[in-house]
């Protein structure tokens, strides 16, 4: 789950980031946010409603038992036997942005479901000038292979950037974990700490650039264990990794159960007639989504089958590149008035839940793609999805058991014709998707996790010989 | 034709500690491209990798009863488009192993049969690579112990369908018999012995884990009444 991919999520915004945000990223910044830019989509006839153009409040974090419902008593019982042991015992999380991306969306929810159970965690994010970010986001970008030219200089701008935060920041608790590369070298502090030092790695590196990871994996194999999203991301490291799937929280505005008033409300305000069958993806329009690819897809079917297709996205407005795609997308979809094209700002979580729920079958047609947030959000709603077989999908979508993979147009044409054809198989990969998710990629199985890892490395730190 | 009487339940001689555990995944260092080198692989990889995609997926698809057995037969199906070598390796039952190196010797045999027979299939590439993981284990206890059978019914009702995992499918690996916690205490400590034999021939492959869970309830409380 890169940062870009988490943005397709439309992560809602915080109020309990931490301070000293660095607020450089400018797409998932509601004060950047240009809504006259967004305010129709004319040449498909549908205009956004006034209630999507201001972001909400936030409501509060929900408490751990407010989770028993969904997941069961037993559930949150053993959280609280995992936690029982580390009473006492606190963790630190570092990472680079206080607001916007799926990172901070995750520990926002994670903080303070921790310290409710007696582990505090406490979160830091490092500061950096401009010059910091630019080296850190073609860092991002070689990572995940684009051709970049490391340079002497960029190399400079990281070291002194991680050296002044390391200089800012104190260690004190029994775990710290650093997410992704930006302040990777913060481990450099670790000789002064008794600490367990974890590296949460929420990108891609199957296929880094070389001399990018030459001169990160140092940093990297200091840590005591690496976390990554998927076994296809790892690197051969000469330390443990582990694999945490990124998290939905079922309790968020974009994942909690609505009323059939308020999809109701979200389909007439968007013009959606929920009489007929409904594909829709939730996605950027980038082309490494394919969204192309979706009404190509959706043409092919409809010679056989009644359908509309919802293209909800965002980062149209801000992104050269978005746009040029929207206007592929619209050139493509031409005259149907069954294709509804929405270009949401980030912040319409609702909207994104009520359309997910009234869709008959969901798409996610990814051409690439880290770990495919959409795509557990769809499987959680219950709704038979059908998704590209790359990255980490193939971890959320078993074929034909919780979902259906496809590697082309010709493929996802044909799966959505026969899902919308074969209501009982699409109704059972759907509920089996949804127990997919319960199982493995709700936000208290991730809590799970995090406590099961501070387990073991207290353990393992407790089998060490002492020192003299 | 009448049913001989059934034996009556006793009270249990010992509390039934319902128990459950919680794992971490962790990325292995092996890795196929082919059948070839799964073959290989599975050869050298440690216990727990063996342990991981065969026993332990289970769990972690406990709510599928439409073909999902373990990981091997999933990928040479998904992967590498072998649906012969897939339901062989499917039907290799867990229960039918006390060892996981039982579960090894005969995954191997059945991949090497395979691709001595077609030759061609071991070296195809497979569309996605097998990768071998493992799990940290970590054991806990749960706040149930009854010490009657309708209390232990209760705690079956309660506690989570890894616990049903931990006691009925795992372990056979720390009893070494081919039998199960619930049906050891039920015969050992209850005196239910029919009910014993027939939650151990509950088939955990046309059953999700919930549906497991009901079974034993069932078979409990009938014989019972």
């Amino acid at each position: 789950m890169d940062a870009e991919d988490q943005r397709a999520t439309f992560a809602g915004t915080s109020s309990t980031s931490p301070a000293s945000g660095s607020g450089h990223d400018r797409r998932t910044n509601p004060a950047a946010y240009v809504p006259e830019r967004r305010l129709a989509d004319r040449r498909n006839g549908r205009n956004l409603p006034a209630s999507v153009l201001t972001p909400p409040t936030p409501p509060p974090p929900p408490h751990l038992d407010d989770y028993a419902s969904i997941v069961g008593r037993a559930q949150i019982d053993a959280l609280r036997f995992l936690a029982h042991e580390l009473r006492g015992k606190s963790m630190r999380m570092v990472n680079s942005t206080a607001l916007g991306g799926g990172v901070a969306e995750m520990l926002n929810r994670l903080v303070p479901l921790l310290s409710e159970l007696e582990v505090p965690a406490h979160w830091d994010v490092i500061t950096g000038g401009n010059d910091f970010f630019e080296v850190t986001k073609a860092f991002h970008n070689a990572l995940h292979g684009s051709a970049y030219e490391l340079t002497q200089a960029a190399k400079d701008i990281f070291l002194m950037y991680t050296e002044q935060n390391r200089q800012r920041m104190h260690f004190d608790e029994e775990m710290v974990v650093i997410h992704d590369p930006q302040p990777v070298g913060l481990v450099l502090s670790r000789g002064k700490t008794p600490a367990s030092w974890v590296w949460r790695c929420h990108i891609d590196l199957s296929n880094p650039d070389r001399k990018v990871w030459d001169f990160l994996r140092p940093f990297v194999e200091r840590y005591d264990a690496a976390i990554f999203s998927s076994q296809s991301f790892a690197r051969q490291l000469s330390i443990p990794q582990y694999l945490f799937y990124p998290c939905i929280d079922p309790l968020s505005e974009k994942n909690r159960e609505l009323s059939d008033a308020e999809i109701q409300q979200v389909c007439d305000d968007f013009g959606i007639d929920r009489s007929r069958p409904i594909v829709t993806q939730v996605s950027r329009f980038d082309r490494l989504k394919d969204p192309v690819g979706v009404v190509k897809a959706y043409k092919l079917a409809k010679k056989y089958v009644d359908c509309q297709l919802v293209l909800a996205g965002g980062g149209a407005s801000d992104d050269p590149e978005g746009a040029a795609v929207l206007q592929e997308v619209r050139d493509e979809a031409g005259e149907d008035p069954d294709i509804i094209i929405l270009d949401l700002p980030p912040w319409c979580a609702l909207q994104v839940n009520a359309l997910q729920r009234a869709s008959t079958i969901i798409v996610q047609k990814s051409l690439k793609e880290g770990f495919g947030l959409t795509v557990t959000e769809a499987l959680w709603k219950g709704k038979p999805t059908i998704a590209g077989a790359v990255g980490g999908i193939p971890n959320q979508i078993i074929h034909k058991l919780t979902g259906v993979l496809v590697h082309s147009v010709e493929g996802c044409a044909f799966q959505i014709r026969y899902l919308l054809t074969h209501p009982e198989f699409a109704r059972t990969i759907g509920a089996n998707g949804r127990e997919h998710v319960k199982e493995n990629f709700l936000m208290t199985t991730n809590v799970k996790r995090w406590l099961l890892l501070f387990r073991l490395l207290e353990q393992a730190k407790a089998r060490l010989p002492k020192a003299a | 034709m009448a049913s001989a009487p059934k034996a009556p339940a006793r009270k249990p001689d010992a509390p039934f500690y319902f128990n459950t555990s919680e794992h971490l995944l962790r990325i292995g260092r092996y890795k196929a491209n082919n059948l070839s080198e799964l073959l290989q692989a599975m050869q050298a990889c440690p216990e727990d990798c063996i342990f991981q995609h065969t026993f332990r997926t289970l769990q972690e698809h406990h709510f599928i009863r439409q073909g999902f057995s373990n990981d091997f037969a999933h990928w040479s199906l998904s992967s590498c488009n072998e649906p012969e070598l897939a339901e062989r390796l499917a039907g290799v039952d867990v229960r039918d192993f006390t060892a996981v190196e039982g579960i090894r010797h005969r995954m191997i045999e059945i991949i090497r049969d395979f691709v001595t027979a077609h030759p061609d299939s071991g070296s195809r590439p497979a569309h996605e690579p097998f990768y071998f993981c493992a799990s940290d284990i970590v054991l806990l206890p749960t706040p149930y112990a009854p010490d009657t059978v309708r209390g232990f019914l209760d705690g079956l009702q309660h506690v989570s369908v890894h616990s049903i995992h931990h006691h009925f499918i795992e372990a056979r690996l720390r009893l070494k018999r081919m039998s199960n916690d619930f049906s050891v205490w039920l015969e050992e400590d209850v005196g239910l012995n029919e009910a014993a034999n027939d939650i151990e021939r509950i088939d955990i492959y046309t059953n999700t884990m919930e549906g497991v869970r009901l079974k034993i309830g069932r078979i409990i409380s009938q014989a019972m009444s």
